[in-house]
């Protein structure tokens, strides 16, 4: 394998797992996203890596359809979902946990998971009014929460989980909208060397074990070189380089990029 | 869980309208029992705000044009048209409830300050659209009061019943009967699927949506909900006044609603209950109050005129509604309450032990 440079992608966008064709993003003169054209094959692990600022979480912000283009195209499984309502593509399979810790704050965990099964369960819009939610989606939740290592806080308010616990409860919730593709945006941020190796752990095996596509954005370097099947770099909001993680830690362009940025983690 | 905790909600709204007469009808508290009646009817109009404010996590500022509804649906129905009352009452819910779906539809999406503005707005022409008596239907800003009562409505001394085939049944009672099967299917709605969805909205719209919520179309369905619920208590609040008056349409009454759930809590089921109790009582108390006796009644070795001052009970209720607000903005009175109660509890067991 080689490395691909800008707009050069592995396969046509439109029949990737998740594709990109010349998307591009602004926020005023700020060009966040510059013309990335993406394609993720269905069961690969794809970590996204770049300086802070990059683009990377603009990226899966305009992915998720939390943000809308400026221009190009978003691709999920063949389906142009560009002009998709945003909580329409959880229950396609497209699932996003975020950079900041978003919870719903003043509930359990347990029920942080749940009504996200339930929200599955019924789509965009449910009207049931005549069930105890209680046992909607409870055995699900539980389940995921196992996976996830949270299967001792169930009952604890999510505001009062520590930080580590609040980011795998983020990835537990993802999880829940039982996605074919999954965006998880930092993952590990803010953990200690021992939380992030679990985590990375966590992340190789909801993709080994459920047969998920995994985007990963991702600033520890151990991690991506050692769970991740390819890598995009992304840089000024282009996407410079994707290629096997090996040959992305040797690429002149990529070291280019982070010249007096992590070269030395490079 | 136990059954008890698990029906906690309809055990003490049972509790409520059982107790609530007898209590303030107390010779300690006011000593008269009618302003119960009126207490559970406010009650039902806040809890109807709360489910739209403090489970869904939207301010609205014209809440007031829903208890209107109701109430003018029936004093239109009955001393405008010659309908029966029944007539009245459902279409004043159903124009309630289509009003709110409609409004919600123009103003969901705009964001949470517009949404208190907007619904300001609309409740502002609402209430100028009835004061220009509009087919000589309304009254203006007389509103309705003459023949306004359906014919199975007594009045004797004051009292009101209501004469049904079998019995005759004091008003009381058929208004907590409305009430409780109203409180009922609210807490139901709340413990539903639904329900705990609209409090998703309420906690993290922007993650609700991300999870695959149509977070507008819950937010519509709150404001149809709430608004027809709100507008049963006005129905119930016409029999109770004789009448409909353009006041209940005003911006005060909205103000008090949301006075009240603050007040009471908003976060909490009996939150809304808590406020209109607290906030009633205190009104009715104070404006009642004329000579403060030191120490007892029976043994007053100093007497001092206080009307002068509790007349002014708004001032005082606003000073306790600051006091509560910045204590804790969300829990109010019944969080305080609650508390109380987990704490003394704990105490309770320690010394036990
Ligand atoms: N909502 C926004 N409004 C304005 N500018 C934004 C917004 N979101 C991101 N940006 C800008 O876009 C650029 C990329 O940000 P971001 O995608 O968060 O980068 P990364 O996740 O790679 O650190 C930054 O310059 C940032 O300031
Ligand atoms: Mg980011």
């Amino acid at each position: 394998m080689t490395v691909l440079g800008p707009n050069e992608s592995i396969l046509d966008p439109r029949e990737a797992a998740l594709g990109t064709e010349g998307l591009v993003r602004r926020f005023g003169e700020v060009t966040a996203v510059d013309d990335v054209t993406l394609a993720v094959p269905s069961g690969e692990l794809r970590a996204v890596i770049g300086p802070n600022g990059a683009g990377k979480t603009t990226l899966f912000n305009v992915v998720t359809g939390l943000l809308s283009p400026t221009a190009g195209r978003v691709w999920f499984e063949g389906t142009d979902v560009t002009d998709a309502p945003q909580y329409e593509r959880p229950h396609a399979g497209l699932a996003r946990s975020f950079q900041s810790n978003e919870l719903f704050t003043e509930e359990s965990v347990l029920e942080n998971v749940r009504v996200v099964v339930q929200t599955a369960e019924y789509g965009p819009f449910g009207l049931d009014l005549f069930r105890d939610a209680a046992s909607v989606g409870r055995e699900r939740a539980v389940e995921i929460l196992d996976r996830v290592g949270l299967d001792a806080a169930h009952d604890t308010l999510a505001k009062n989980l520590p930080h580590g616990d609040q980011r795998r409860l983020g990835i537990a919730m993802a999880l829940a909208t039982d996605p074919d593709v999954l965006l998880l945006d930092e993952p590990t941020s803010g953990m200690s060397p021992g939380a992030t190796t679990k985590t990375a752990a966590l992340v190789e095996d909801i993709h080994d074990s459920l047969g998920l596509t995994v985007l990963l954005i991702e600033h520890d370097m151990d991690v991506v070189l050692s769970i991740s099947d390819r890598v995009t770099v992304l840089d000024q909001g282009r996407a410079i380089a994707t290629g096997p993680p090996e040959e992305i830690r040797t690429d002149d362009d990529v070291q280019e990029a982070y010249l007096g940025g992590i070269r030395e983690e490079l | 869980m136990s059954a008890l905790s698990r029906y906690r909600v309809p055990v003490g709204l049972l509790v409520l309208v059982v107790a609530l007469r007898p209590v303030v009808a107390h010779q300690w508290l006011l000593g008269f029992g009618q302003i119960a009646t009126s207490m559970l009817i406010w009650m039902l109009f806040v809890a109807a705000f709360n489910l739209l404010f403090g489970f869904t996590g939207l301010l609205s500022f014209g809440h007031a044009m829903f208890f209107g509804f109701g109430m003018y649906g029936v004093a239109i129905a009955v001393a405008r048209l010659d309908l029966p009352f029944v007539v009245g009452a459902v279409v004043g819910v159903a124009f309630a409830a289509a009003f709110g779906n409609l409004l919600g539809r123009l103003i969901v999406e705009k964001g949470e300050i517009y949404f208190a503005m907007l619904t300001l707005a609309v409740g502002e022409a609402v209430y100028f659209v009835v004061n220009r008596n509009p087919l000589g239907l309304t009254g203006g800003s007389n509103g309705i009061s003459q023949n306004a009562l359906p014919p199975w409505v007594e009045t004797f001394r004051g009292q009101k019943s209501v004469v049904l085939p079998f019995a005759e049944v004091e008003w009381y009672w058929v208004v907590a009967v409305v009430f409780l099967l109203c409180m009922l299917a609210l807490w139901q709605l709340l413990r539903s699927p639904f329900g705990r969805s609209l409090v998703a909205v309420r906690e993290n719209e922007g993650l609700a949506r991300a999870m695959g919520m149509n977070v507008d179309r819950y937010k519509i369905a709150s404001f149809t909900a709430s608004g027809a619920l709100a507008s049963i208590a006005g129905v119930l609040l016409e029999i109770n006044t004789q009448g409909a008056s353009i006041e209940t349409f005003g911006v005060l009454t909205s103000g008090d609603a949301v006075l009240m759930a603050v007040l009471g809590g908003v976060n909490y089921f009996f939150g809304p209950v808590a406020g209109v109790f607290v906030w009633q009582f205190t009104a009715e108390y104070l404006s009642s109050f004329r000579m403060l006796n030191l120490p007892t009644t029976e043994l007053a070795l100093v007497s001092v005129d206080v009307s002068g001052v509790l007349q002014h009970w708004r001032f005082l209720l606003g000073a306790l509604f600051v006091a509560v607000v910045l204590l804790s903005p969300k829990d109010g009175v019944w969080g305080a309450l609650r508390d109380g109660v987990r704490v003394a509890a704990a105490r309770f067991r320690e010394v036990r032990r």
